[in-house]
């Protein structure tokens, strides 16, 4: 009966460890991952996953938005009752709001494979006294997680501020928000920096046109941000070593000095005026990677349409118009229609055809959009 | 009376001569007394001065652990202490100091455990001793109070019970010695809300803040602090910034015993010294003697 006992117990084992294993692979597969980022050895197991150590900042695959993940979390793992303080609530969705204006859910989630959100205890061991001393325990990771910011943020390190005390038998101080209490940022329309650079004194940054015309992410200037850079009594921003670090991941600041540093205030970005191309016509929501496909490089596209809009034999491809050409027509020069190559104006039919026809009552094809 | 000198000088000849004769048999301790005694696994702390948050929990552990007053741990909060500069005392065996310069640091300072101590070296009665586990402790028992560890120590630990009128003696961390034997950590590691401190063998620790250092080169100053100074210390601190010359006193990597050893040894090395020093005495005081006897004579 005993033995029987043990059978089915270890039969159990090896069925779990297996399906375990059976499942992994299979995410692990459609991620379509190399092996060699996370494992040392060719075959890892279960048993033995041979993981490569700590791969702090090098592993953070989480990407979700602060409203899928928990609100409030009670932080007890460690806590007994010998402690001086009790546990922590911690408010989860309000800091992950916070943490989208810096490093979003990596800045704590700092080692996450593909897959579900890895616990703190998945790497921090619970014991102080222990073997591995490379990464901090959970209490120290727990500590130093949030003190990272609370330091740089109040220079404070009163315990009470998250913690309750054990001793006094109180509830804790910490009030639960569940709403929002970040006012929204207001986004700048424009910024006028006056520099010391004597061909051009005047930087103007037009923000909306970052924003929203360029379609960059808040994230994509400000990842490095923490409270302190807005809410400290210097700002931090202020005293940056290289005001042109912000501007050098898209822009050249090394060479083209003046396309920036004016005499007087800019006008904000206008396709036409630039470049000549009017984009507000027909183009007007199209991103600007969309056309400009090359990263960063904002030049070398003629303003003709065959550019991005040709059949597979390199002439114009009339269906983007909304109208695509019959047999007969789709044969004509562009000119034969569209008289001086201006587009704006009417087409007109009657080269070849009587009075009777014209456009829009007549299409030279199918209208299909 | 003339004769019961001479007497005594030749049995204090006789032995010096065979104490010199024993000695050159027997083999020569000096500087390197406690090397063979030290353990391979012998402990230490590693201090992350980088991650320390200044909360004198450590102090409030210490405390506890040591039998002291330990006052209402909510008074720790208090960070103004900080702003003053305190050394350990009889009965606050470490304390968090706060240091600015070009950016805030916190360090704990506590009796630093040094490899070759130059206070069991100074120690007249032999009360101090270096354990194999690399704690340095003394024996309250055998001390007599006479200070001679508080001048040798190279990073002014020791502290002195001045307000006992009878029998005041020596004080400093022991480095837990009855908690690590019962192989509990040390109360202030044990407490430490950050894992400033970081209990392990002294050697898996130097490991770690050089891996630390490599991984971190923004972060860290380039440098152990305690790996080489006065020959090595148990406690090893790393930070942001030099701490030779701001936070502890500018020392070599030569041990602190080191060169009062070698002269104090030197004076009585293989007792040659001292019997060639009686030798001239008696040489002199036979030549003076035997003119004196002449003179007489005549």
């Amino acid at each position: 009966m005993r033995i029987q006992y043990i059978f089915s117990l270890i039969f159990f084992a090896f069925i779990s460890v297996s399906y375990g294993q059976i499942e992994n692979l299979k995410t692990h597969t459609q991620m379509n991952l190399d092996c060699k980022k996370c494992h040392i050895c060719d075959t890892p197991t279960k048993a033995n996953p041979c993981l490569i150590l700590c791969p702090r900042n090098k592993l953070k695959v989480v990407r979700h938005l602060p409203e899928e993940g928990p609100e409030n979390l009670t932080i007890d793992k460690i806590s007994s009752d010998e402690d001086l303080y009790g546990p922590v609530n911690f408010t989860h969705k309000l800091h992950s709001e916070m943490s989208l204006m810096s490093g979003g859910c990596s800045i704590c989630h700092h080692f996450n494979p593909p897959g579900k959100i890895v616990k703190c205890s998945h790497c921090h061991e619970t014991a102080r006294d222990r073997k591995d001393k490379t990464k901090p325990d959970l209490k120290a990771a727990f500590h130093r997680q949030c003190m990272d910011c609370h330091k740089s943020w109040e220079e404070k390190t009163e315990c009470e501020s998250c913690h309750s005390l054990n001793s006094k038998k109180i509830e804790s101080t910490v009030k639960i928000k569940a709403e929002k209490v970040h006012p929204e940022v207001k986004i700048p329309q424009r910024v006028i920096y006056e520099t010391d650079y004597d061909e051009g004194s005047v930087v103007t940054y037009f923000h909306n046109d970052h924003s929203s015309l360029f379609n960059l992410e808040c994230s994509d200037c400000h990842d490095q941000e923490s409270c302190a850079n807005c809410h400290a009594e210097i700002r931090l921003e202020s005293i940056k070593a290289d005001p042109h670090e912000r501007c050098s991941t898209c822009h050249d600041t090394e060479n083209n000095c003046n396309k920036c540093h004016k005499s007087e205030i800019a006008r904000p970005f206008d396709h036409k005026i630039k470049t000549g191309f009017d984009i507000a016509t027909y183009h007007s929501d199209l991103s600007c990677a969309e056309c400009h496909k090359t990263q960063n490089k904002f030049s070398g596209l003629k303003p003709d349409c065959v550019v991005c809009h040709s059949t597979s034999d390199g002439y114009f491809n009339h269906s983007i118009t909304g109208i695509k050409l019959d047999e007969t027509h789709v044969e004509f020069y562009c000119e034969n229609c569209h008289q001086d190559k201006d587009y704006s104006r009417k087409p007109i039919c009657n080269e070849c055809h009587d009075d009777d026809i014209s456009f829009p009552t007549s299409i030279p094809g199918e209208r299909i959009k | 009376m003339s004769q019961n000198r001479r007497e005594f000088l030749k049995t204090i000849a006789a032995i010096g001569a065979s104490t010199a004769a024993i000695s050159s048999v027997t083999p020569k301790k000096t500087i390197a007394k406690t090397e063979p005694f030290l353990s391979e696994d012998r402990k230490g702390v590693l201090v992350d001065t980088t991650v320390c948050i200044g909360c004198r929990k450590c102090e409030w552990a210490c405390k506890g652990a040591h039998g002291f007053e330990q006052g209402d741990f909510e008074n720790y909060q208090n960070d103004e202490i900080l702003n003053v500069q305190r050394r350990p005392s009889t009965n606050n065996l470490t304390v968090v100091n706060k240091y600015i310069d070009e950016g805030t640091r916190t360090v704990k300072m506590q009796c630093m455990h040094c490899e070759h101590p130059a206070c069991v070296s100074a120690c007249i009665v032999g009360a101090i001793s270096k354990k194999e586990n690399g704690s340095v402790v003394w024996d309250t028992d055998m001390c007599i109070g006479c200070r001679y560890c508080m001048v040798a120590c190279p990073f002014q630990i020791p502290a002195f019970e001045y307000y006992k009128a009878l029998d005041p003696k020596i004080v400093k961390c022991d480095f837990c010695i009855e908690r690590t034997s019962e192989g509990k950590l040390p109360a202030c590691v044990n407490i430490c809300p950050v894992e400033a401190l970081t209990y392990g063998t002294r050697n898996e620790l130097i490991d770690e803040a050089k891996r630390r250092i490599k991984n971190h080169p923004d972060k860290y100053f380039d440098h152990v602090f305690g790996e080489y100074e006065v020959g090595g210390t148990s406690w090893l601190y790393l930070a942001d910034k030099n701490l030779a010359g701001n936070v502890f006193p500018k020392l070599g990597n030569n041990t602190a015993p080191g060169v009062s050893e070698s002269i104090q040894h030197g004076i009585f090395a293989y007792f040659v010294p001292p019997i060639a020093v009686y030798a001239l005495l008696g040489g002199i005081m036979w030549l003076t003697k035997e003119k004196e006897t002449k003179k007489e004579n005549k």
